[in-house]
């Protein structure tokens, strides 16, 4: 690949960095939004038109406040973990086909879903590391946390992920998009909601958000961070939920492709993937609203003893009927 | 119900026949025991051979300037209270504990010990409940001789001591400052894994010595005074103060102003069930369940305002009667507003009763069985969650309870479940409360004037609080100040059931099990 503009454009700009930032924040207003109309609140309304800039007035507000690190946090571990799970989210996302390819030119290859999710499951113990480094016994607790959940989830939703692969009989994200004729959720429904679970477990979120259970453990990880490094610790997370919806579009709902396509295709492949997105992040947020929060023996439980089969069974079904009866129907 | 309690007195006078436990009637409650130093123990033993349901209701300690008073308040089963007074010398006051024979009473007899300096000779707690650890170990700030100025504090004791030993036990700190207690108290968790192995209690950081500073405030200000003990029971604290002094003033309030407490005490009810149904969400993660009820909760202070034009601490009663009527033209309004709220009732009992995950949170955690609810003395819906019918309302009616029918709840299973479910049926017994009180409202006054001045006497009474139990004693020197303001908040009489039951639980569970008991710090700590 050259490093010429075009190449920086793409990395730095659309699709790459900052579009994912800003989108990311995006999400987070919607999730707010949403979550704030089905709990009768009214959510962010001052920063910008329906309050669209809080999130980022969020981040530039704790870009600015004191930054202190705890005497006997891990220094280098405790100041460094929160940026790099950061980067390495985001580069993880900068692999997916946004508009119709990836935001570093040519980087995909057959095998990168493998490789994504092995990206998103360093982020995750980075996270860890963050909060084991902050010498606080929430923040301990809060990471131990983090990771007895994503590593029990990590093996259902790397079955289910393999279902669509199959499907379009590639391991790469690009040919998994490329491949739906039609889109995976209408051919492997189950395989669609019981990733969508596992991946509300992944993001920590309700019923799964046990790392974030501040009537328990404070602020988890979090716990002794503050200023730049929360904000981005804050980031991580909402970039977090974008990559798993995005994941989600990809494998499951055809990706950037759109039944509407003319003039200018990156501009419809973008749209679309954000569209779907969007869908996947309504979804996902109506699922938090409704339940209350598990406990971890239960989470642990359910991931080992319900999930993990019926991942197994899911993609047993998906194989059969793609070996099956989906080829009579093309 | 009588026959009951007539039973207890007869029971207690023939068995004290010639001894030096004199039994006198109609004394204090239903009657009053003179006992001393070991024989109290003896007429508890009576008590609670006699009925399965006798428990403690409080343990009041009074410096009665020659020795020291330690007068135990025993509820009977349905029968109200029974006082048992001994005394105790001043210098090196001592007395036998009675937690052996009723382990609820441990907790009571701590915080006497802290602060009127009686040695309670087998209690199995040792150290402070209270006072801070630094306090002078000689200065008992309840004592009339205690001198308050100029403290010489101890140095404190250094921080926390991890626990030796048991080399897989942590000890997770919760408290004083914790999002999971929206008040400071402090509970040291030793956890072995996430499973909790033991907890010691430490309250006090937010107390005021009401208690005290009662005895330098007049009767009238001490109305005030008590109300502002908790935000949310305020209407609690000062019916069941005012009624104590009308006890001792022999005042009869009007009806009408007794329908007026009622509605008001109701509306606290509310209030505060809507409050702990809504934050027991919040405890267990569910966000959206804690934004609808305390919406719903926001009329139920409209009508407080309505009523007495505030929105929280009503200020409404006084000696004597109530200090502002209802207006008829408001009595629609309000039939409106609590109509609106029984519409969204069955939404609310629906997740309560059948939420898949809320149940998981809630059902088995923090089990309280029966014989514990009652060998603790737990009060309130905590107790009825474990099936214990006690319900001061039906057992010894005050205001216009006599004449209102509504139900008791219970439930049996004893969990953090039941509990909330409970107070989930409350709510709907409370609206018929005061609905019917609105419709049957007797005409006539809503005060009459009664005396500043209140003879020497001495009176108890207990109200049903949102949270249980609530107990006062008052006693009287004859002048416009009260000589002992004695309150036991339903909270304190609790936190056993807490200590109980939190042991073996996960400590996820914590919270949710904690919240279930509806704790006011404030209320404990007055």
């Amino acid at each position: 690949m050259a490093l010429d503009a075009f190449f920086f454009i793409r990395v730095l700009i659309f699709p790459g960095f900052t579009f994912i930032l800003f989108f990311t924040m995006f999400c987070d207003w919607v999730e707010r939004k949403i979550e704030a109309r089905m709990q009768n609140r009214v959510g962010p309304a001052v920063a910008g038109p329906h309050g669209i800039l809080q999130p980022l007035a969020d981040f530039m507000k704790l870009l600015t406040k004191e930054d202190i690190v705890p005497l006997d946090a891990k220094q280098i571990l405790f100041k460094v973990s929160p940026i790099i799970s950061f980067s390495v989210l985001v580069f993880a996302m900068s692999l997916l086909p946004i508009d119709g390819s990836s935001a570093i030119p040519d980087a995909s290859f057959s095998g990168d879903l493998i490789f994504i999710m092995a990206l998103v499951t360093i982020a995750n113990f980075l996270l860890f590391l963050s909060g084991w480094a902050s010498s606080n016994p929430y923040g301990s607790i809060g990471a131990t946390r983090v990771l007895t959940q994503f590593l029990g989830y990590d093996i259902p939703l790397m079955i289910l992920a393999l279902g669509p692969a199959f499907l379009a009989g590639s391991l790469s994200i690009a040919g998994i998009a490329a491949g739906q004729f039609l889109p995976f959720i209408v051919l492997a429904p189950w395989a669609f909601v019981l990733f969508v679970i596992t991946l509300q477990a992944e993001l920590e979120k309700d019923p799964f958000d046990i790392p974030h259970a501040d009537s328990e453990v404070v602020g988890g990880l979090e716990t002794e961070y503050c200023g730049g490094k929360l904000a981005f610790l804050h980031l991580t997370r909402d970039v977090q939920i974008v990559f798993g919806a995005a994941l989600v579009v990809e494998l499951f709902l055809g990706g950037p492709y759109g039944p509407v396509f003319f003039g200018v295709p990156e501009f419809w492949y973008t749209l679309w993937f954000v569209l779907k997105l969007l869908v996947v992040v309504v979804i996902s947020e109506y699922l938090t609203t409704l339940f209350a929060r598990l406990r971890i023996d239960q989470v642990v439980t359910a991931n080992w003893k319900i999930l993990l089969p019926l991942s197994l069974a899911a993609f047993a079904l998906t194989v059969a009927l793609g070996v099956w009866v989906y080829p009579m129907l093309v | 119900m009588s026959n009951t309690a007539i039973d207890i007195v007869d029971i207690l006078q023939t068995k004290f026949k010639d001894t030096l436990v004199q039994v006198q009637p109609a004394q204090l409650g239903k009657a009053t025991v003179l006992a001393n130093s070991s024989t109290h123990r003896d007429v508890l033993k009576v008590l609670l051979e006699a009925d399965e349901r006798t428990a403690v209701s409080a343990i009041t300690g009074i410096d009665l300037i020659t020795t020291i008073g330690v007068f135990y308040h025993i509820r009977t089963a349905k029968g109200g209270i029974i006082t048992i007074k001994t005394e105790v010398p001043k210098e090196g006051p001592r007395i036998n504990t009675i937690s052996d024979l009723i382990p609820g009473a441990a907790f009571h007899e701590m915080e006497v010990a802290d602060l009127l300096g009686v040695v309670f000779v087998g209690n199995p707690s040792s150290g402070r409940l209270v006072l801070p650890d630094n306090w002078p170990d000689d200065v008992f700030p309840l004592r009339k001789d205690a001198k308050l100025d100029n403290l010489k504090m101890k140095d404190a004791p250094s921080g926390e001591t991890e626990p030796s030993g048991e080399t897989n036990t942590v000890k997770i700190i919760v408290g004083p400052q914790h999002p999971a207690l929206l008040e400071p108290e402090k509970f040291a968790l030793k956890v072995e894994g996430e499973i909790v192995k033991g907890v010691e209690p430490r309250i006090g950081y937010v107390h005021r010595g009401v208690e005290k500073a009662a005895e330098s405030r007049t009767y009238l200000q001490d109305v005030y005074l008590v109300e502002r003990i908790c935000g949310i029971c305020n209407t609690c604290h000062a019916s069941c103060f005012v009624e104590t002094v009308e006890k001792i003033l022999k005042t009869e309030v009007p009806p009408r102003a007794k329908y007026i407490r009622t509605i008001l005490l109701e509306l606290n009810r509310l209030h505060s069930h809507l409050l702990t149904l809504g934050h027991a969400g919040l405890e267990i993660g569910y966000e959206t369940l804690f934004q609808y009820f305390w919406r719903d909760r926001e009329p139920i202070m409209d009508i407080t305002e309505i009523i007495t034009g505030n929105r929280v601490i009503s200020s409404s009663l006084t000696v004597g009667g109530v200090r502002s009527d209802i207006n008829e033209t408001d009595i629609p309004k309000i039939k409106t507003m609590l109509a609106n709220l029984r519409k969204r009732l069955p939404f609310y009992k629906r997740i309560y009763a059948d939420e898949p995950s809320l149940k998981m949170r809630m059902r088995n955690v923090g089990t309280l069985k029966r014989a514990d609810a009652l060998a603790l003395c737990i009060v309130g819906p905590t107790a009825r969650g474990s099936g214990v019918d006690i319900d001061v309302r039906k057992d010894e009616p005050y205001e216009a309870y006599g004449e209102i029918p509504f139900k008791v709840i219970t439930r049996d299973s004893g969990d953090t479940w039941a509990r909330m479910n409970v107070r989930m049926d409350e709510v709907e017994e409370s609206i018929n409360i005061i609905e019917y009180a609105l419709d049957h409202l007797p005409t006539g006054p809503f005060r009459v004037r009664a005396p500043r001045v209140v003879p020497a006497g001495e009176a108890v009474n207990r109200v049903e609080a949102p949270r249980g139990e609530l107990f006062y004693y008052v006693k009287s020197n004859g002048t416009a100040y009260p000589e002992r303001v004695k309150v036991r908040t339903p909270t304190f009489a609790n936190i056993p059931a807490f200590l109980k039951t939190a042991i073996g639980g996960n400590i996820a569970d914590v919270p949710a099990n904690f919240v279930s008991l509806d704790p006011c710090f404030s209320c404990t700590d007055r």
